[in-house]
Protein backbone atom coordinates (compact mmCIF):
# COMPACT_ATOMS: atom_id res chain seq x y z
CA UNK A 1 0.00 0.00 0.00
CA UNK A 2 1.58 3.40 -1.21
CA UNK A 3 1.46 6.30 1.30
CA UNK A 4 0.55 9.89 0.42
CA UNK A 5 2.09 12.81 3.19
CA UNK A 6 -0.79 16.12 2.32
CA UNK A 7 0.82 19.07 3.53
CA UNK A 8 -1.85 21.64 3.46
CA UNK A 9 -2.78 24.69 6.72
CA UNK A 10 -6.28 24.20 6.43
CA UNK A 11 -7.54 21.66 8.28
CA UNK A 12 -10.75 21.28 5.86
CA UNK A 13 -7.95 20.49 2.99
CA UNK A 14 -6.41 18.16 4.43
CA UNK A 15 -9.77 15.88 5.60
CA UNK A 16 -11.17 16.20 2.51
CA UNK A 17 -8.02 14.69 0.65
CA UNK A 18 -8.09 12.21 3.27
CA UNK A 19 -10.73 10.76 2.32
CA UNK A 20 -10.80 10.87 -1.20
CA UNK A 21 -7.06 9.01 -1.32
CA UNK A 22 -7.52 6.63 1.42
CA UNK A 23 -10.93 5.62 -0.50
CA UNK A 24 -8.62 5.46 -3.19
CA UNK A 25 -6.80 2.43 -1.06
CA UNK A 26 -3.88 4.78 0.09
CA UNK A 27 -2.29 5.33 3.41
CA UNK A 28 -2.28 9.08 4.26
CA UNK A 29 -0.47 11.01 6.51
CA UNK A 30 -0.72 14.86 7.08
CA UNK A 31 1.18 18.18 7.89
CA UNK A 32 -0.10 21.62 8.42
CA UNK A 33 2.88 23.04 7.26
CA UNK A 34 6.50 23.34 5.86
CA UNK A 35 8.76 22.75 9.14
CA UNK A 36 5.94 20.20 10.37
CA UNK A 37 6.49 17.98 6.94
CA UNK A 38 9.90 18.10 7.79
CA UNK A 39 9.71 16.73 10.81
CA UNK A 40 7.03 13.91 9.49
CA UNK A 41 9.70 12.99 7.15
CA UNK A 42 12.06 11.48 9.79
CA UNK A 43 9.80 8.83 10.89
CA UNK A 44 7.63 8.60 7.67
CA UNK A 45 8.57 7.38 4.31
CA UNK A 46 5.61 8.34 1.69
CA UNK A 47 5.56 7.31 -2.15
CA UNK A 48 4.57 10.97 -2.79
CA UNK A 49 4.02 14.05 -0.77
CA UNK A 50 0.97 17.03 -1.63
CA UNK A 51 2.15 19.83 -1.02
CA UNK A 52 0.26 23.20 -0.38
CA UNK A 53 2.30 26.10 -1.78
CA UNK A 54 0.92 28.99 -0.03
CA UNK A 55 1.16 28.09 3.54
CA UNK A 56 2.67 30.06 6.24
CA UNK A 57 6.20 29.45 7.67
CA UNK A 58 8.74 27.66 6.09
CA UNK A 59 8.40 29.25 2.42
CA UNK A 60 7.97 26.43 -0.01
CA UNK A 61 10.76 26.47 -2.19
CA UNK A 62 13.04 26.09 1.28
CA UNK A 63 11.09 22.88 2.02
CA UNK A 64 11.80 21.40 -1.17
CA UNK A 65 15.44 21.67 -1.18
CA UNK A 66 15.59 19.13 1.73
CA UNK A 67 13.15 16.87 -0.10
CA UNK A 68 15.35 15.34 -3.03
CA UNK A 69 14.05 11.46 -3.79
CA UNK A 70 10.54 11.75 -2.93
CA UNK A 71 8.12 12.65 -5.71
CA UNK A 72 6.14 16.15 -4.96
CA UNK A 73 3.04 17.51 -6.14
CA UNK A 74 2.68 21.04 -5.88
CA UNK A 75 -0.86 22.22 -5.05
CA UNK A 76 -2.49 25.71 -5.49
CA UNK A 77 -5.36 28.26 -5.02
CA UNK A 78 -3.83 31.01 -6.83
CA UNK A 79 -3.44 30.60 -10.54
CA UNK A 80 0.24 30.32 -11.59
CA UNK A 81 1.87 31.49 -15.05
CA UNK A 82 3.38 28.73 -16.94
CA UNK A 83 6.79 30.93 -16.35
CA UNK A 84 6.37 30.60 -12.71
CA UNK A 85 5.89 27.10 -12.79
CA UNK A 86 8.85 26.42 -14.79
CA UNK A 87 10.20 28.58 -11.44
CA UNK A 88 8.76 26.59 -9.01
CA UNK A 89 9.87 23.51 -11.03
CA UNK A 90 13.27 23.27 -10.21
CA UNK A 91 13.91 19.89 -9.32
CA UNK A 92 13.41 16.43 -11.00
CA UNK A 93 11.43 15.11 -7.87
CA UNK A 94 8.86 17.98 -8.49
CA UNK A 95 6.06 16.36 -11.02
CA UNK A 96 3.09 17.53 -10.88
CA UNK A 97 0.70 20.91 -9.90
CA UNK A 98 -2.61 20.47 -8.80
CA UNK A 99 -4.93 23.62 -9.32
CA UNK A 100 -6.91 24.11 -6.65
CA UNK A 101 -10.26 23.54 -6.09
CA UNK A 102 -9.79 20.29 -7.90
CA UNK A 103 -12.23 17.73 -9.23
CA UNK A 104 -12.08 14.61 -6.82
CA UNK A 105 -12.03 12.42 -10.25
CA UNK A 106 -8.96 15.02 -11.41
CA UNK A 107 -6.89 14.40 -8.27
CA UNK A 108 -7.31 10.93 -8.12
CA UNK A 109 -6.69 10.31 -11.58
CA UNK A 110 -3.44 12.51 -11.41
CA UNK A 111 -2.11 10.81 -8.26
CA UNK A 112 -2.84 7.48 -9.73
CA UNK A 113 -0.43 8.58 -12.95
CA UNK A 114 2.02 9.77 -10.66
CA UNK A 115 2.61 6.22 -8.73
CA UNK A 116 2.15 4.40 -11.81
CA UNK A 117 -0.94 2.57 -11.14
CA UNK B 1 31.28 65.94 -28.26
CA UNK B 2 31.36 68.85 -26.19
CA UNK B 3 32.06 71.36 -29.72
CA UNK B 4 28.87 70.04 -30.95
CA UNK B 5 26.88 70.72 -28.18
CA UNK B 6 28.07 73.81 -28.14
CA UNK B 7 27.55 75.16 -31.71
CA UNK B 8 23.64 73.07 -30.99
CA UNK B 9 23.15 75.25 -28.50
CA UNK B 10 24.77 78.54 -30.40
CA UNK B 11 22.69 77.84 -33.07
CA UNK B 12 19.36 77.27 -30.72
CA UNK B 13 19.99 80.39 -29.16
CA UNK B 14 20.76 82.14 -32.20
CA UNK B 15 17.26 81.54 -34.12
CA UNK B 16 15.28 81.34 -30.79
CA UNK B 17 12.33 83.78 -31.36
CA UNK B 18 12.69 85.43 -28.23
CA UNK B 19 16.35 86.38 -29.02
CA UNK B 20 15.88 86.89 -32.27
CA UNK B 21 13.29 89.71 -31.08
CA UNK B 22 15.09 91.71 -28.68
CA UNK B 23 18.33 91.56 -30.26
CA UNK B 24 16.72 93.05 -33.52
CA UNK B 25 14.65 95.45 -31.68
CA UNK B 26 18.05 96.47 -29.43
CA UNK B 27 19.92 96.89 -32.66
CA UNK B 28 17.47 99.12 -34.34
CA UNK B 29 17.21 101.27 -30.87
CA UNK B 30 20.67 101.17 -30.54
CA UNK B 31 21.88 101.72 -33.97
CA UNK B 32 19.33 105.05 -34.67
CA UNK B 33 20.82 107.21 -32.21
CA UNK B 34 24.24 107.23 -33.57
CA UNK B 35 23.61 106.35 -37.27
CA UNK B 36 21.55 109.89 -36.83
CA UNK B 37 23.94 111.59 -34.82
CA UNK B 38 27.04 110.87 -37.66
CA UNK B 39 24.60 111.42 -40.42
CA UNK B 40 24.24 114.91 -38.90
CA UNK B 41 27.76 116.00 -38.35
CA UNK B 42 28.28 114.30 -41.48
CA UNK B 43 26.45 117.30 -43.59
CA UNK B 44 27.60 119.80 -40.29
CA UNK B 45 31.39 118.79 -41.68
CA UNK B 46 30.18 119.09 -45.28
CA UNK B 47 29.18 122.04 -45.05
CA UNK B 48 31.54 123.87 -43.12
CA UNK B 49 34.45 122.20 -44.32
CA UNK B 50 35.81 124.12 -48.04
CA UNK B 51 34.21 122.79 -51.46
CA UNK B 52 37.32 120.92 -52.38
CA UNK B 53 38.26 118.01 -49.99
CA UNK B 54 40.42 115.63 -51.38
CA UNK B 55 39.03 112.42 -52.13
CA UNK B 56 41.20 110.28 -49.50
CA UNK B 57 39.58 112.58 -46.99
CA UNK B 58 36.12 111.87 -47.81
CA UNK B 59 36.70 108.30 -48.29
CA UNK B 60 38.40 108.68 -44.98
CA UNK B 61 35.66 110.27 -43.42
CA UNK B 62 33.05 107.61 -45.03
CA UNK B 63 35.18 104.85 -43.70
CA UNK B 64 35.69 106.37 -40.25
CA UNK B 65 32.08 106.70 -39.93
CA UNK B 66 30.78 103.29 -41.70
CA UNK B 67 33.03 101.96 -39.10
CA UNK B 68 31.68 103.12 -36.09
CA UNK B 69 28.20 102.46 -37.11
CA UNK B 70 29.34 98.87 -37.79
CA UNK B 71 31.10 98.79 -34.91
CA UNK B 72 28.04 100.39 -32.50
CA UNK B 73 26.16 97.45 -34.25
CA UNK B 74 28.37 94.90 -32.92
CA UNK B 75 28.54 96.33 -29.29
CA UNK B 76 24.87 96.75 -29.10
CA UNK B 77 23.66 93.60 -30.91
CA UNK B 78 26.21 91.68 -28.68
CA UNK B 79 25.14 92.78 -25.31
CA UNK B 80 21.60 93.15 -26.61
CA UNK B 81 21.95 89.35 -27.21
CA UNK B 82 23.14 88.69 -23.88
CA UNK B 83 20.47 90.52 -22.37
CA UNK B 84 17.94 88.72 -24.55
CA UNK B 85 19.84 85.57 -23.32
CA UNK B 86 18.98 86.52 -19.63
CA UNK B 87 15.28 86.75 -20.38
CA UNK B 88 15.19 83.61 -22.61
CA UNK B 89 17.16 81.09 -20.68
CA UNK B 90 14.45 81.20 -17.48
CA UNK B 91 11.93 80.85 -20.21
CA UNK B 92 13.27 78.27 -21.81
CA UNK B 93 13.91 76.55 -18.39
CA UNK B 94 10.36 77.24 -17.79
CA UNK B 95 9.44 75.94 -20.81
CA UNK B 96 11.51 72.33 -20.24
CA UNK B 97 9.31 71.80 -17.29
CA UNK B 98 6.06 72.03 -18.24
CA UNK B 99 6.83 69.55 -21.14
CA UNK B 100 7.72 67.34 -18.71
CA UNK B 101 4.57 67.64 -16.39
CA UNK B 102 2.50 67.93 -19.90
CA UNK B 103 3.80 64.38 -20.12
CA UNK B 104 2.58 63.35 -16.34
CA UNK B 105 5.47 63.66 -14.98
CA UNK B 106 4.89 65.87 -11.93
CA UNK B 107 8.09 65.41 -10.13
CA UNK B 108 9.76 68.49 -11.24
CA UNK B 109 11.27 71.57 -10.19
CA UNK B 110 12.56 74.42 -11.54
CA UNK B 111 15.86 76.58 -10.65
CA UNK B 112 15.64 80.22 -11.60
CA UNK B 113 17.32 82.63 -9.84
CA UNK B 114 16.67 85.62 -11.56
CA UNK B 115 15.19 88.28 -8.93
CA UNK B 116 12.51 89.16 -10.65
CA UNK B 117 8.80 88.38 -11.61
CA UNK B 118 9.95 85.44 -13.95
CA UNK B 119 11.37 83.62 -10.61
CA UNK B 120 8.31 84.66 -8.80
CA UNK B 121 6.54 82.76 -12.14
CA UNK B 122 8.72 79.91 -11.51
CA UNK B 123 8.44 79.65 -7.94
CA UNK B 124 4.53 79.67 -8.49
CA UNK B 125 5.48 77.16 -10.76
CA UNK B 126 6.95 74.71 -8.63
CA UNK B 127 4.17 74.86 -5.94
CA UNK B 128 2.15 73.64 -8.20
CA UNK B 129 3.81 70.66 -9.58
CA UNK B 130 4.43 69.98 -5.96
CA UNK B 131 0.73 70.07 -5.66
CA UNK B 132 0.06 67.91 -8.74
CA UNK B 133 2.51 65.31 -7.57
CA UNK B 134 1.19 64.76 -4.05
CA UNK B 135 -2.52 64.35 -5.58
CA UNK B 136 -1.25 62.12 -8.44
CA UNK B 137 0.90 59.83 -5.16
CA UNK B 138 -2.69 59.74 -3.17
CA UNK B 139 -4.16 58.51 -6.39
CA UNK B 140 -1.70 55.74 -6.98
CA UNK B 141 -1.87 55.04 -3.10
CA UNK B 142 -5.16 54.55 -3.08
CA UNK B 143 -5.59 52.45 -6.27
CA UNK B 144 -3.02 49.73 -5.31
CA UNK B 145 -4.61 50.01 -2.03
CA UNK B 146 -7.99 48.78 -3.53
CA UNK B 147 -6.02 46.40 -5.55
CA UNK B 148 -4.46 44.92 -2.65
CA UNK B 149 -7.49 44.63 -0.65
CA UNK B 150 -9.04 42.94 -3.81
CA UNK B 151 -6.38 40.37 -4.74
CA UNK B 152 -6.30 39.31 -0.98
CA UNK B 153 -10.13 39.41 -1.01
CA UNK B 154 -10.42 37.23 -3.66
CA UNK B 155 -7.87 34.74 -2.86
CA UNK B 156 -9.77 34.24 0.51
CA UNK B 157 -12.65 33.83 -1.50
CA UNK B 158 -11.33 31.19 -3.54
CA UNK B 159 -9.90 28.90 -0.40
CA UNK B 160 -13.09 27.99 0.91
CA UNK B 161 -14.11 26.72 -2.65
CA UNK B 162 -11.08 23.73 -2.64
CA UNK B 163 -13.10 21.76 0.53
CA UNK B 164 -16.43 22.49 -0.36
CA UNK B 165 -16.31 21.20 -4.00
CA UNK B 166 -14.59 17.91 -3.05
CA UNK B 167 -17.26 17.32 0.05
CA UNK B 168 -20.08 18.02 -2.82
CA UNK B 169 -18.70 16.00 -4.97
CA UNK B 170 -18.09 13.01 -2.63
CA UNK B 171 -21.46 12.84 -1.98
CA UNK B 172 -22.65 13.34 -5.04
CA UNK B 173 -20.39 10.38 -5.95
CA UNK B 174 -22.23 8.53 -2.69
CA UNK B 175 -18.92 8.16 -0.72
CA UNK B 176 -21.35 8.49 2.29
CA UNK B 177 -24.06 6.87 1.39
CA UNK B 178 -26.37 6.77 -1.23
CA UNK B 179 -28.76 9.02 -2.42
CA UNK B 180 -32.15 9.91 -3.78
CA UNK B 181 -33.25 11.31 -6.64
CA UNK B 182 -34.26 14.09 -5.00
CA UNK B 183 -30.91 14.36 -3.58
CA UNK B 184 -28.91 14.26 -6.27
CA UNK B 185 -30.83 16.65 -8.42
CA UNK B 186 -30.47 19.35 -5.02
CA UNK B 187 -26.94 18.29 -5.06
CA UNK B 188 -26.44 18.80 -8.35
CA UNK B 189 -28.14 22.33 -8.14
CA UNK B 190 -25.33 23.46 -5.35
CA UNK B 191 -22.66 22.14 -7.24
CA UNK B 192 -23.32 23.72 -10.56
CA UNK B 193 -23.79 27.20 -8.42
CA UNK B 194 -20.61 26.84 -6.50
CA UNK B 195 -18.63 26.31 -9.72
CA UNK B 196 -20.36 29.35 -11.44
CA UNK B 197 -19.55 31.48 -7.75
CA UNK B 198 -15.83 30.19 -8.40
CA UNK B 199 -15.61 31.27 -12.11
CA UNK B 200 -16.82 34.57 -11.25
CA UNK B 201 -14.48 34.94 -8.20
CA UNK B 202 -11.66 34.24 -10.60
CA UNK B 203 -12.87 36.75 -13.25
CA UNK B 204 -12.92 39.36 -10.58
CA UNK B 205 -9.41 38.51 -10.11
CA UNK B 206 -8.30 39.06 -13.62
CA UNK B 207 -10.17 42.57 -13.10
CA UNK B 208 -8.30 44.17 -10.49
CA UNK B 209 -5.19 43.19 -12.44
CA UNK B 210 -6.12 44.67 -15.21
CA UNK B 211 -7.10 47.96 -13.23
CA UNK B 212 -3.52 47.91 -11.79
CA UNK B 213 -2.05 47.23 -15.09
CA UNK B 214 -0.53 43.78 -12.97
CA UNK B 215 -1.29 41.82 -15.87
CA UNK B 216 1.11 40.44 -17.00
CA UNK B 217 2.09 41.17 -20.82
CA UNK B 218 4.92 39.57 -22.48
CA UNK B 219 5.64 41.10 -25.71
CA UNK B 220 7.55 39.22 -27.73
CA UNK B 221 8.13 39.86 -31.92
CA UNK B 222 5.03 37.50 -33.05
CA UNK B 223 3.39 36.12 -36.33
CA UNK B 224 -0.18 36.72 -35.12
CA UNK B 225 -1.73 34.62 -38.06
CA UNK B 226 0.02 31.74 -36.38
CA UNK B 227 -1.64 32.80 -33.17
CA UNK B 228 -5.03 33.17 -34.83
CA UNK B 229 -4.19 29.71 -36.90
CA UNK B 230 -3.14 28.23 -33.28
CA UNK B 231 -6.44 29.21 -31.18
CA UNK B 232 -8.47 28.14 -33.98
CA UNK B 233 -7.30 24.35 -33.88
CA UNK B 234 -8.08 24.85 -30.13
CA UNK B 235 -11.41 25.60 -30.50
CA UNK B 236 -12.54 23.40 -33.18
CA UNK B 237 -13.17 20.98 -30.37
CA UNK B 238 -15.79 22.99 -28.36
CA UNK B 239 -17.12 24.03 -32.11
CA UNK B 240 -17.30 20.60 -33.25
CA UNK B 241 -19.77 19.40 -30.23
CA UNK B 242 -22.39 22.10 -32.13
CA UNK B 243 -20.98 21.19 -35.41
CA UNK B 244 -20.28 24.35 -36.16
CA UNK B 245 -17.41 25.30 -38.96
CA UNK B 246 -14.43 27.73 -37.71
CA UNK B 247 -13.45 29.96 -40.92
CA UNK B 248 -10.26 31.59 -40.74
CA UNK B 249 -9.13 34.14 -43.53
CA UNK B 250 -5.85 35.87 -42.94
CA UNK B 251 -4.20 38.80 -44.61
CA UNK B 252 -0.54 38.87 -44.88
CA UNK B 253 0.02 40.65 -41.74
CA UNK B 254 3.89 41.47 -40.30
CA UNK B 255 5.24 40.72 -37.16
CA UNK B 256 4.97 43.21 -34.45
CA UNK B 257 5.83 43.40 -30.90
CA UNK B 258 3.06 41.80 -29.00
CA UNK B 259 1.29 39.49 -26.21
CA UNK B 260 0.35 36.73 -27.98
CA UNK B 261 -1.35 35.13 -24.70
CA UNK B 262 -3.26 37.89 -24.55
CA UNK B 263 -4.69 38.30 -28.24
CA UNK B 264 -5.20 34.88 -28.26
CA UNK B 265 -7.24 34.94 -24.78
CA UNK B 266 -9.84 37.79 -26.28
CA UNK B 267 -9.91 35.79 -29.52
CA UNK B 268 -10.61 32.66 -27.66
CA UNK B 269 -13.55 34.57 -25.46
CA UNK B 270 -14.83 36.38 -28.35
CA UNK B 271 -15.16 32.93 -30.55
CA UNK B 272 -16.48 30.91 -27.41
CA UNK B 273 -19.63 33.55 -27.53
CA UNK B 274 -20.21 32.90 -31.00
CA UNK B 275 -20.44 29.50 -30.46
CA UNK B 276 -22.54 29.87 -27.61
CA UNK B 277 -25.09 31.85 -29.74
CA UNK B 278 -25.06 30.21 -32.86
CA UNK B 279 -27.50 27.33 -34.00
CA UNK B 280 -26.23 23.88 -34.64
CA UNK B 281 -24.50 23.03 -37.72
CA UNK B 282 -23.83 26.47 -38.66
CA UNK B 283 -20.39 28.35 -39.22
CA UNK B 284 -18.89 31.36 -37.48
CA UNK B 285 -16.39 33.39 -39.91
CA UNK B 286 -13.04 34.52 -37.97
CA UNK B 287 -10.96 37.56 -39.79
CA UNK B 288 -7.15 38.69 -39.53
CA UNK B 289 -7.24 41.91 -41.63
CA UNK B 290 -4.10 44.35 -41.85
CA UNK B 291 -5.15 48.46 -42.06
CA UNK B 292 -3.41 51.83 -42.00
CA UNK B 293 -1.83 51.72 -38.32
CA UNK B 294 -3.76 48.37 -36.87
CA UNK B 295 -4.39 45.05 -37.19
CA UNK B 296 -7.90 43.96 -37.09
CA UNK B 297 -9.55 41.04 -35.72
CA UNK B 298 -13.42 39.89 -36.54
CA UNK B 299 -15.44 36.97 -34.79
CA UNK B 300 -18.53 36.74 -37.15
CA UNK B 301 -21.43 34.72 -36.37
CA UNK B 302 -24.98 33.53 -38.17
CA UNK B 303 -25.95 33.36 -34.80
CA UNK B 304 -29.45 35.40 -32.68
CA UNK B 305 -27.83 38.64 -33.27
CA UNK B 306 -28.23 41.08 -30.60
CA UNK B 307 -31.13 44.25 -29.84
CA UNK B 308 -29.34 47.34 -30.03
CA UNK B 309 -29.30 47.81 -26.29
CA UNK B 310 -27.55 44.51 -25.72
CA UNK B 311 -24.96 45.54 -28.24
CA UNK B 312 -24.43 49.32 -26.23
CA UNK B 313 -24.37 47.23 -22.89
CA UNK B 314 -22.62 43.97 -23.58
CA UNK B 315 -19.39 45.75 -22.52
CA UNK B 316 -20.47 45.59 -19.34
CA UNK B 317 -18.99 44.01 -16.25
CA UNK B 318 -21.40 41.38 -15.44
CA UNK B 319 -24.13 42.47 -18.21
CA UNK B 320 -25.63 39.33 -20.02
CA UNK B 321 -27.77 39.02 -22.80
CA UNK B 322 -31.25 38.32 -22.26
CA UNK B 323 -31.99 34.86 -23.03
CA UNK B 324 -34.70 32.04 -22.56
CA UNK B 325 -31.92 29.78 -23.11
CA UNK B 326 -29.96 31.71 -20.74
CA UNK B 327 -29.14 29.30 -17.87
CA UNK B 328 -27.73 27.32 -20.62
CA UNK B 329 -24.73 29.31 -21.20
CA UNK B 330 -23.62 29.59 -17.62
CA UNK B 331 -21.61 32.87 -18.67
CA UNK B 332 -20.16 35.37 -15.40
CA UNK B 333 -21.00 38.17 -17.74
CA UNK B 334 -17.32 39.41 -17.19
CA UNK B 335 -15.77 37.74 -20.09
CA UNK B 336 -16.36 41.10 -22.66
CA UNK B 337 -15.65 43.44 -19.94
CA UNK B 338 -12.37 41.73 -19.49
CA UNK B 339 -11.97 41.53 -22.89
CA UNK B 340 -12.00 45.48 -23.35
CA UNK B 341 -9.88 46.04 -20.71
CA UNK B 342 -6.96 43.96 -22.20
CA UNK B 343 -7.69 45.42 -25.56
CA UNK B 344 -7.66 48.85 -24.67
CA UNK B 345 -4.70 48.51 -22.05
CA UNK B 346 -3.24 47.81 -25.25
CA UNK B 347 -4.65 50.45 -27.16
CA UNK B 348 -6.80 48.81 -29.67
CA UNK B 349 -10.66 49.45 -29.79
CA UNK B 350 -13.23 46.55 -29.37
CA UNK B 351 -17.02 46.98 -30.86
CA UNK B 352 -19.72 45.13 -32.22
CA UNK B 353 -21.97 44.94 -34.69
CA UNK B 354 -25.08 43.08 -34.64
CA UNK B 355 -28.54 42.61 -36.24
CA UNK B 356 -31.21 40.94 -34.51
CA UNK B 357 -32.14 37.45 -35.49
CA UNK B 358 -29.12 37.61 -38.42
CA UNK B 359 -26.31 37.27 -36.23
CA UNK B 360 -22.79 39.51 -34.73
CA UNK B 361 -19.45 40.30 -35.89
CA UNK B 362 -17.06 41.59 -32.88
CA UNK B 363 -14.28 43.08 -34.12
CA UNK B 364 -11.02 44.10 -32.08
CA UNK B 365 -8.00 46.07 -33.26
CA UNK B 366 -4.17 46.15 -32.23
CA UNK B 367 -2.12 48.60 -33.01
CA UNK B 368 1.16 48.30 -34.82
CA UNK B 369 2.92 50.58 -32.89
CA UNK B 370 4.96 48.82 -30.34
CA UNK B 371 3.42 49.38 -26.91
CA UNK B 372 5.97 50.82 -24.75
CA UNK B 373 4.11 51.09 -21.22
CA UNK B 374 0.60 48.98 -20.52
CA UNK B 375 -1.37 51.74 -18.63
CA UNK B 376 -3.95 50.67 -16.05
CA UNK B 377 -7.21 50.51 -17.58
CA UNK B 378 -10.28 50.99 -15.81
CA UNK B 379 -12.78 48.12 -16.17
CA UNK B 380 -15.05 48.35 -13.45
CA UNK B 381 -14.98 51.89 -12.18
CA UNK B 382 -13.90 53.29 -15.54
CA UNK B 383 -13.27 56.70 -16.60
CA UNK B 384 -14.96 55.71 -19.33
CA UNK B 385 -18.30 55.53 -18.44
CA UNK B 386 -17.91 58.65 -16.51
CA UNK B 387 -17.15 60.57 -19.17
CA UNK B 388 -19.69 58.62 -21.54
CA UNK B 389 -22.34 59.79 -18.53
CA UNK B 390 -21.38 63.28 -19.00
CA UNK B 391 -21.50 63.00 -23.08
CA UNK B 392 -24.96 61.66 -22.82
CA UNK B 393 -26.00 64.44 -20.60
CA UNK B 394 -24.61 67.02 -23.07
CA UNK B 395 -26.09 65.12 -26.08
CA UNK B 396 -29.44 65.24 -24.24
CA UNK B 397 -29.28 69.34 -23.42
CA UNK B 398 -27.92 69.70 -27.18
CA UNK B 399 -29.92 67.91 -29.20
CA UNK B 400 -33.35 67.47 -26.95
CA UNK B 401 -35.27 64.67 -27.41
CA UNK B 402 -33.19 63.27 -30.26
CA UNK B 403 -29.88 63.82 -28.27
CA UNK B 404 -30.83 60.26 -26.18
CA UNK B 405 -30.86 58.05 -29.48
CA UNK B 406 -28.07 59.92 -31.75
CA UNK B 407 -26.07 59.02 -28.30
CA UNK B 408 -26.61 55.58 -28.26
CA UNK B 409 -26.23 55.42 -32.23
CA UNK B 410 -22.84 56.65 -31.67
CA UNK B 411 -22.07 54.69 -28.82
CA UNK B 412 -23.26 51.19 -30.71
CA UNK B 413 -20.59 52.02 -33.28
CA UNK B 414 -18.12 52.74 -30.65
CA UNK B 415 -17.82 56.55 -31.84
CA UNK B 416 -17.59 57.98 -28.72
CA UNK B 417 -13.72 59.34 -28.79
CA UNK B 418 -13.49 62.98 -29.55
CA UNK B 419 -11.68 62.27 -33.06
CA UNK B 420 -15.21 61.01 -34.43
CA UNK B 421 -17.36 63.05 -32.09
CA UNK B 422 -15.91 65.99 -33.47
CA UNK B 423 -16.77 64.96 -37.25
CA UNK B 424 -20.35 64.09 -35.96
CA UNK B 425 -20.67 68.03 -34.98
CA UNK B 426 -19.01 68.87 -38.32
CA UNK B 427 -21.54 67.12 -39.91
CA UNK B 428 -24.52 68.48 -37.44
CA UNK B 429 -23.42 72.23 -38.72
CA UNK B 430 -22.67 71.42 -41.90
CA UNK B 431 -26.53 69.95 -42.22
CA UNK B 432 -27.40 73.57 -40.41
CA UNK B 433 -28.85 71.38 -37.48
CA UNK B 434 -26.36 73.49 -35.35
CA UNK B 435 -25.23 76.66 -35.78
CA UNK B 436 -21.29 77.26 -36.42
CA UNK B 437 -21.58 79.40 -32.84
CA UNK B 438 -23.56 76.00 -31.49
CA UNK B 439 -21.34 73.75 -33.15
CA UNK B 440 -18.17 75.31 -31.52
CA UNK B 441 -19.90 75.35 -28.03
CA UNK B 442 -20.32 71.52 -28.05
CA UNK B 443 -17.50 70.83 -29.34
CA UNK B 444 -15.23 72.75 -26.54
CA UNK B 445 -18.02 71.10 -24.11
CA UNK B 446 -16.90 67.52 -25.75
CA UNK B 447 -13.09 68.56 -25.32
CA UNK B 448 -13.55 69.99 -22.24
CA UNK B 449 -15.27 66.44 -20.96
CA UNK B 450 -11.86 65.02 -22.63
CA UNK B 451 -9.94 66.63 -20.74
CA UNK B 452 -8.98 69.83 -22.42
CA UNK B 453 -9.67 72.70 -20.35
CA UNK B 454 -6.22 74.44 -21.38
CA UNK B 455 -6.75 75.00 -25.06
CA UNK B 456 -10.29 76.36 -24.40
CA UNK B 457 -8.88 78.66 -21.72
CA UNK B 458 -5.75 79.36 -24.08
CA UNK B 459 -8.20 80.26 -27.06
CA UNK B 460 -10.24 82.70 -24.99
CA UNK B 461 -7.38 84.76 -23.31
CA UNK B 462 -4.70 84.33 -25.70
CA UNK B 463 -5.66 86.11 -28.89
CA UNK B 464 -6.44 89.35 -27.65
CA UNK B 465 -2.92 89.11 -26.14
CA UNK B 466 -1.04 88.33 -29.18
CA UNK B 467 -3.09 90.75 -30.99
CA UNK B 468 -1.54 93.76 -28.80
CA UNK B 469 1.64 92.15 -29.22
CA UNK B 470 1.42 92.17 -32.88
CA UNK B 471 4.05 95.10 -33.97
Amino acid sequence: MKTILVVDDEEDIRESVKLILETRGYKVEMAVNGDDCLKKLTSVNPDLILLDIMMPGKPVDEVVRHIKNVKIAFMSVVRISEARKRGLCTQENIVDFIQKPFDVGDLVGRVELILGE
Amino acid sequence: MGWDNDEKSLKTFLFSKINRKITFLLLITGLITPALTILYFYELALSVIPESIPLEQSVLLQTAAVIIIVLIGVNVGFFGFLFSRSISKPIKQLYAVTKEVEKGNFNVKTDVKTGDEIEELAVAFNNTTAALARIDNERREIDSAKTEFLSITSHELRSPMTPMKAQLQMLEQEYFGKLNDKQKHSLGIVIRNADRLDKIIVDFLEISRIEAARLKFSFKQIDLVKTAEETVEFMKGFANEKEIKLELKTDKIPVIDVDPDRVSQVLRNLINNAIKFSKNKSKIEIDVNIKEDHIQFSVKDYGCGMTSEDQIRVFEPFYQVEDHSRRVHGGTGLGLAICRGIVESQKGKIWVESKLGKGSTFSFTVPLKPIMEIEPIKVLFSPRSVIEGKLKEEFKKVLGPLGLGEFNELKSKNALWKEDLFKYVATLTNLFILSDEQGQLFKNKIGMIFGDEKDIINEKTVTPMLTLLRW
